[in-house]
């Protein structure tokens, strides 16, 4: 049993030549040969390793700190600065979680409470089914053809835990603020749909394969640059960052759905909106800027994939961490108005765009 | 409190724990007096609260540390309790400004309460209000605190000798004297060019004593059971509202003097007018017939009276309290009220 498990493992190596020698040498030692096998076992490595979970990690640690350091720049300030002076502060976010971990998580009585100690942990699933099917070059967890397809109905997930969450918080804040969410839900949903399908249109496929090998000459930026610009809207609402920061609003609503957590749980339901981000953007990539393709490393051998992707994401959610500090707040009427009105318009001039390319392509 | 500090510190974990929340000790957002100003100069740029992981955040249950600002009145120390329950484990109280030490420039008032009855406090910072420079310290401390397990002070004073021996202590001299003439004038008469004010005197004159006291202002005192009477005269001449109603105490008089000050909104000429409607009552028994039911702007205003003065409208349907908290103490603004006294036990 175990022997055809490590079989199974063994066939199907991440191949990395720097470390090539390293892992032949532990390869050989019994039990540690076993674990090397999984960790290395591509499926497993894409969505434990890179691009997913570990790298998830790191991402969300370095995204909050960034984002504090960049408001604090705009705003002629520091930001985190005296909790490690020489890496500028880069670890504040490690110690404001180790703090959250440590603190009450409290319950309070008008809580659903079963609801409320599990949602946080039950939104996690679908933030990371989509991880599975996102491929990496050939580091992938589930090789499909709808692979797209299958991201873009898992995010549509995410907002009916939150909601859920802002029902079993029992508060009226929190009821405001999945109302709120529930509205924005609607309004950004269908542009978004609509412009992934303009480029599902365009490549002619919803494979990450397909279409990160068309586009090996020109992004798909510039063959659909209505679509990129929806996408990039559309994603700025479905996180609720800035300018459409709406279910959240913690100066009318204080964290609208999440006003009764504490402790651990707020932890863990502060980052879900940074990690839908993450997950966009991977999608983001993949679709418009060439997803993993890029200058390749012979040492690197299978590592170069994933690690194109991780770099061309953060540098995304970083450029997108530029509006938090810069934009002030739309009401909500006139995101839903905006929205349904040249939103809409746009993406399907997007979708009118992207048939007509993939005709002619 | 100590036992915060302790679970903070102790534990296979303290040094984990220890290091996480010296490093996020993030302030609820709750403003209650003036210092609040120079809470936001120390988190603003310049002096940039946040370099030392301090971030002013949301609400309580996602915080750990409330700086109380200031003066807290008898309604917001119920405020800062709430915050204060809310609050996960393990959590701190900084108190800021001399107002939270001992009153400060209130010091004594009766609608003020000293935060460390409501909440266990951890550090006070004197000043008024404290520089930035003092807030930031208070919360470097207080990381100190956790990090070390006790505070220090940061700063030590050089030593002065005493003189052997006391000096006297010289007590400010009493009042020499206590004039038991009528000493409160509401209606001093003027003489001013002005041809509409002498008109309306002169109608005025049938209810009680009119005079104008300058251009545009004439007072008009009537006998306490007169009063509905010449508010309904003052109604059908164009006047329609009450700006605002007023109780002077006068103890050694034994009275107290109840004035409406009346306007106009809808007639153009008596726009800049104010009448000073007054009347007197006794203080033994403060009863005077509201005015709330003619004008409707009285209401709220002589329900505020009611709680400072303790004087009744009779008509007026609100009993109670109206804006001080349900404990603070009856008509604490009649001049014999008595303050609570501070007794300093020593020598
Ligand atoms: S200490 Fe001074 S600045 Fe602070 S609340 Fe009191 S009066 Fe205002």
């Amino acid at each position: 049993m175990i022997s055809t498990l490590f079989e199974i493992f063994k066939s199907n190596m991440v191949q990395i030549p720097l470390i090539q020698p390293i892992i032949d040498y532990l390869m050989q030692i019994p039990l540690i040969n076993f674990i090397v096998a999984l960790i290395l076992w591509r499926p497993f490595f894409a969505v434990v390793i890179i691009p997913g979970l570990t790298v998830l990690l790191l991402y969300l640690l370095y995204i909050v700190w960034f984002e504090r350091k960049l408001t604090a720049r705009v705003q002629w300030r520091v930001g985190p600065l005296e909790v490690a002076r020489p890496i500028r502060g880069a670890i504040q976010a490690l110690a404001d979680g180790l703090r959250y971990f440590f603190q009450e998580a409290i319950v309070h009585k008008e809580a659903h409470r079963p609801y409320f100690v599990q949602l946080p942990i039950l939104a996690f699933i679908p933030i990371l089914l989509p991880i599975a099917f996102i491929p990496a070059g050939n580091v992938v967890g589930i090789k499909s053809p709808y692979a797209v397809q299958l991201v873009v109905a898992f995010l549509a997930l995410i907002p009916i835990t939150i909601i859920a969450i802002g029902w079993a918080s029992n508060n009226r804040f929190a009821f405001i603020g999945s109302v709120r969410e529930a509205l924005i839900y609607v309004s950004y949903e269908i542009p978004f749909i609509i412009a992934v399908s303009s480029m599902i249109y365009l490549y002619g496929s919803g494979d990450p394969y397909v279409a990160v090998e068309k586009q090996s000459i020109v992004p798909g930026a510039i063959m659909n640059p209505i679509a990129f610009l929806v996408f990039i809207i559309a994603m700025l609402m479905a996180t609720s960052r800035l300018p459409f920061e709406i279910p959240e609003a913690d100066q009318e609503i204080a964290f609208g759905p999440f006003v009764e957590y504490s402790g651990m749980l707020f932890g863990l339901v502060m980052v879900l909106a940074y990690e839908k981000l993450y997950v966009m953007a991977l999608l983001f990539v993949i679709l418009f800027l060439g997803g993993w393709s890029g200058f390749y490393c012979e040492l690197l051998g299978d590592l170069n994939a994933p690690l194109w992707l991780f770099i061309k994401t953060i540098i995304v959610i970083s450029i997108l961490a530029i509006v938090r500090s810069m934009y002030a707040r739309y009401r909500i009427d006139q995101a839903v108005r905006y929205s349904f009105s040249w939103l809409i318009a746009l993406s399907i001039v997007a979708l009118v765009i992207g048939i007509a390319v993939g005709w002619i392509v | 409190m100590e036992e915060f500090t302790k679970f903070v510190r102790g534990g296979i974990l303290g040094p984990i724990k220890k290091w996480g929340t010296k490093w996020s000790l993030w302030p609820v957002h709750l403003v209650t007096a003036c210092c609040g100003a120079e809470l936001a100069h120390a988190f603003a740029c310049g002096y940039d609260g946040e370099r030392i992981g301090a971030l002013n955040y949301g609400i309580a249950r996602q915080t750990n540390l409330i700086i109380v600002e200031g003066a807290i009145t008898r309604k917001m120390a119920r405020v800062l309790r709430i915050t204060w329950e809310q609050m996960p484990d393990p959590k701190f109280v900084i108190v800021m400004g001399a107002c939270g030490l001992n009153g400060g420039i209130f010091w004594n008032g009766y609608n003020l309460v000293k935060p460390s009855e409501v909440v266990p406090v951890e550090f006070f910072i004197p000043g008024c209000p404290p520089t930035p420079e003092a807030l930031l310290r208070g919360i470097r401390q207080l990381q100190i605190k956790l990090d070390k397990g006790v505070a220090e002070n940061s700063v030590s004073f050089s030593e002065v000798k005493a003189e052997k021996g006391k000096k006297p202590r010289i007590l400010p001299r009493g009042v020499k004297k206590v004039s038991l003439a009528p000493c409160i004038v509401i209606a001093r008469e003027k003489e001013v060019e002005w041809e509409l004010g002498k008109n309306l005197c002169e109608k005025l004159k049938v209810l009680g004593r009119a005079v104008i006291t300058a251009r545009n202002r004439i007072a008009l005192k009537v006998d306490p059971d007169k009063l509905r009477s010449s508010a309904m005269k003052l109604r059908d001449l164009g006047f329609d509202h009450v700006k605002s109603v007023n109780v002077v105490d006068a103890p050694n008089e034994g009275k107290f003097i109840v004035e409406y000050w009346i306007s106009s909104y809808s007639v153009k000429e008596l726009m800049p007018v104010l009448i000073n409607l007054h009347s007197e009552i006794s203080r033994r028994e403060p009863k005077i017939s509201s005015l709330s039911d003619i004008f409707p702007s009285a209401d709220y205003l002589e329900r505020e009276m009611q709680d400072l003065f303790g004087v009744e409208f009779v008509g007026n349907p609100w009993k109670g309290r109206f804006l001080l908290a349900p404990d603070a103490p009856e008509a604490p603004l009649r001049k014999d009220f008595k303050l609570q006294e501070e007794v300093y036990v020593g020598d």
